[in-house]
């Protein structure tokens, strides 16, 4: 190795500015790409025409939803919540779900590639950054605009290109300025304090929502709000203005951030767009799910006296210690009553079972944290002297328990306005058991096999079978409450109705457990 | 000197370039390894050693100013580890237990992003220096995916001596390194502690040790000692 003998000098005033890095980067990098300017323009124009299509395919479905589903006309969960109730809990539940992710991925973060290769330059952090936030900036608004296009064109009485501009307008500043919030406090190192803070203010939402639905239902004219929220649009403007004044302040404040952090938040999003990309959504979960505390108190586990037990323990242990999944079951208790609340959705049956199973699916996703721990980790399983049908019930106890609670509150909530509270939370009651073969089933869903066929996309290649397998879990639940579908298009659960659901709740996680317990039990 | 303690703590240098004090090193408050005081000064090396979790990689991030330590201080040149000042960057020349890569650019033009990074007088001969030295050859216009692991591993070792360093900090820089190559190394960090860079390294190899360190920082849970390569070395053997 003679490399020793060379004296190396190094004068800084010829080192790299952060944006000759990047420059230097993408030159080398397109230099080797094939890829021409004429091709890249096509890539983005199809990209728009695709854009442009699903909003309009949204836009005409949701149109479509309002005008021609049946029972348009009455509400069928009761007087809905005022229009400014309803719209001010969507917006701030979406915008805390805005804020929960840009917090869990940074906003700003570095690839692996770039922890190691640029941050180590003496090149300042903002040139090296710049250019991270404005491409976050612009996808974030593109995605707030993109969603609300549909919902602001369908769900306006008279759209005109005015109101709609207003209507976006009123999507786009409120994210920009939470995007520049979250940006400015990683510029001040405090990133991650926000995630846990909107998730608390998405739950402190759908608890204010069931209030009000509860206290409306219950005894009807008690509370006087506001019919409509229409804020002035000096306000979206000052939105606007605010959100450029603390993007110019996170801008100044780039260099401040740490090479930690960079990296840390980097690693969270490599492995939540590797799920993504893998199609699995139960390590996104993992990704954005946050650093895992350590538990104040350690169980002594005195009741446990069968291996059973022992497992439903554990079970209930796991969950109790993770915050998230307590605020995920309140929300899932919270999305169907506001659904059905929402002047424009609830007087379509429809829509309002599909926010039911929307809400059941999430807190089958919650309850199944063990269950998905215990499939990344198969020794976990093994660790009691249970067969694999029996590790398949043990593990099915807690689910079920939970989701007869959160099945059962949601159908006595819709019921208080709907009139037959009883029978309501019965039916809803009813269709717990297959929900809970729902977590179980979605937990210990098998691995895609990218080995195997694939099948060429637009997006790119997809194992075949690739939405059996992604589906697996949701099936059950959705199909196991079908016959509350019937009941919601009925207008009210009947005895028959009723039985039939529990019945065919039933039947179908008896199958579905008894279908995942011969597949574990194989060797795999 | 190199020199270090355990919590109780042996007074360091003041000459000494990089400079931990009672230094606690882990992850969300709870530590991995008992405090460390150390002291290191230029022309000088260490080498950290432990069984695998001991915290040798956490005490290295720590000491980069890539992890905040739990308690304690690290302080650089006399001011605190601070990454984030361009100064630290120009000074000190990690590799650690990264293998990434940009995947779309060459071995050459990561060691020239680094060298011309850090405004290298004449950057393509500072590279093609270090490809001989390295005996990356013409593999070194290659992307990464096209190199073996253990030439990637010689790639990004080779980063850390592109540019001019006062101190010079690997992570178990002869991991997936063939023994000549090991070698090698060995004498090129000698060579460049004998230029008056500091050289703090973690290692599982004896050899390695001997032939670089001057003292040896043993790492586990209950203490942090200083002990001369000899015994440091017989301590490797023992694990």
């Amino acid at each position: 190795m003679n490399g020793s003998s060379v004296r190396l000098t190094a004068d800084p005033a010829e080192e790299l500015a952060g944006r000759d890095v990047r420059r230097l980067t993408r030159g080398a990098a397109a230099a080797r790409a094939e890829l021409t300017i004429l091709g890249r323009a096509g890539d983005v124009f199809g990209h728009l025409v695709t854009g442009a299509t699903v909003i309009a395919l949204l836009g005409g479905s949701l149109q479509s939803f309002r005008t021609r589903m049946p029972g348009t006309t009455r509400p069928l969960i009761g007087p809905p919540l005022p229009g400014a109730v309803t719209v001010l809990a969507v917006s701030v539940m979406a915008l805390a779900g805005v804020v929960f992710v840009l917090d869990r991925l940074g906003p700003l973060n570095a690839t692996p590639a770039a922890a190691a290769w640029w941050l180590p330059l003496p090149a300042g952090r903002r040139g090296l950054l710049l250019g991270q936030l404005a491409r976050t900036t612009g996808v974030v608004l593109a995605v707030a605009i993109g969603v609300a296009v549909a919902p602001v064109v369908a769900l306006t009485s008279h759209p005109t290109p005015a109101t709609a501009l207003i209507g976006l307008g009123w999507a786009a500043a409120p994210t920009a300025v939470v995007l520049a919030v979250t940006a400015v406090l990683q510029t001040r190192d405090r990133s991650g304090l926000l995630a846990p803070v909107a998730g608390a203010i998405a739950v402190l939402t759908a608890l204010v929502v069931l209030t009000l639905a509860a206290t409306t239902a219950i005894v009807p004219g008690a509370l006087r709000l506001p019919a409509t929220l229409a804020p002035p649009t000096w306000v979206e403007a000052a939105l606007g203005a605010l959100a450029v004044l603390l993007l110019a302040v996170a801008a100044r404040g780039l260099d401040r951030i740490s090479a930690a952090q960079l990296r840390g938040r980097g690693a969270v999003a490599g492995y939540a767009a590797a799920s993504v990309l893998s199609l699995d959504t139960r390590d996104l979960g993992r990704a954005l799910s946050g650093p895992s505390r350590r538990p104040r108190h350690s169980r002594r586990f005195a009741f446990v006296t069968r291996a059973w037990i022992a497992g439903c323990a554990a079970d209930v242990a796991v969950l109790a210690r993770d915050r998230l999944r307590w605020g995920q079951l309140v929300l899932a208790v919270g999305i169907p009553e506001l659904v059905a609340h929402i002047r424009a959705t609830g007087s379509v049956p429809l829509a309002i079972w599909a926010a039911c199973a929307a809400g059941w699916l999430l807190a089958a996703v919650a309850v199944a944290a063990p269950a998905r721990a215990a499939n990344a980790t198969p020794a976990i399983d093994r660790l009691l002297p249970l067969s694999t049908s029996e590790v398949v019930r043990t593990r099915f106890v807690v689910p079920l328990v939970v989701l007869a609670v959160v099945c059962g509150l949601t159908g006595l909530l819709l019921g208080l306005g709907a009139g037959g509270a009883g029978e309501w939370s019965v039916i809803a009651l009813a269709g717990a058991p297959s929900w809970a073969a729902a977590a179980l089933r979605g937990a210990y869903r098998p691995d895609l096999d990218w080995s195997g066929e694939l099948l060429a996309t637009p997006f790119g290649p997809v194992p075949v079978g690739v939405v059996a397998t992604m589906l697996q879990g949701i099936d059950v639940g959705v199909v196991g409450s079908l016959p509350l579908l019937l009941a919601f298009l009925h207008g009210g659960p009947t005895p028959a109705l009723i039985a039939g659901q529990l019945a065919w709740s039933v039947g179908l996680s008896a199958i579905a457990l008894s279908g995942l317990a011969r597949r574990l039990g194989r060797p795999r | 000197m190199a020199d270090g303690a355990d919590a109780d703590g042996a007074e360091a240098d003041g000459a000494d370039l990089l400079r931990a004090d009672r230094l606690l090193v882990g992850y969300g408050g709870t530590s991995v390894c008992a405090p460390v005081t150390l002291g290191l000064a230029p022309g000088r090396s260490l080498a950290v050693v432990g069984t695998n979790g001991a915290g040798k990689s956490t005490l290295l991030l720590t000491l980069a100013g890539l992890l905040p330590p739990i308690a304690g201080s690290v302080d650089f040149d006399g001011e605190p580890v601070d990454e984030r000042r361009a100064g630290f960057r120009r000074a000190v020349a990690t590799v650690l237990d990264d293998d990434a890569f940009f995947a779309a650019l060459t071995g050459r033009e990561h060691l020239l992003l680094t060298a011309r990074g850090h405004g290298v007088t004449g950057a393509d001969d500072a590279v093609a220096a270090e490809v001989e030295a390295f005996g990356l050859g013409e593999r070194i216009d290659a992307v990464p995916s096209r190199l073996s692991s253990g030439q990637r591993r010689r790639l990004a070792l080779a980063s850390a001596f592109v540019r001019p360093a006062r101190l010079i900090l690997l992570d178990e820089p002869e991991r997936r390194l063939d023994p000549g190559m090991r070698a090698r190394l060995a004498r090129r960090l000698a060579a460049q502690r004998d230029t008056g860079t500091a050289v703090l390294f973690a290692s599982h190899d004896a050899d390695l040790v001997q032939a670089v360190a001057d003292d040896v920082l043993t790492v586990d849970e209950h203490a942090c000692t200083l002990v001369d390569a000899a015994r440091g070395a017989a301590y490797l053997g023992g694990l």
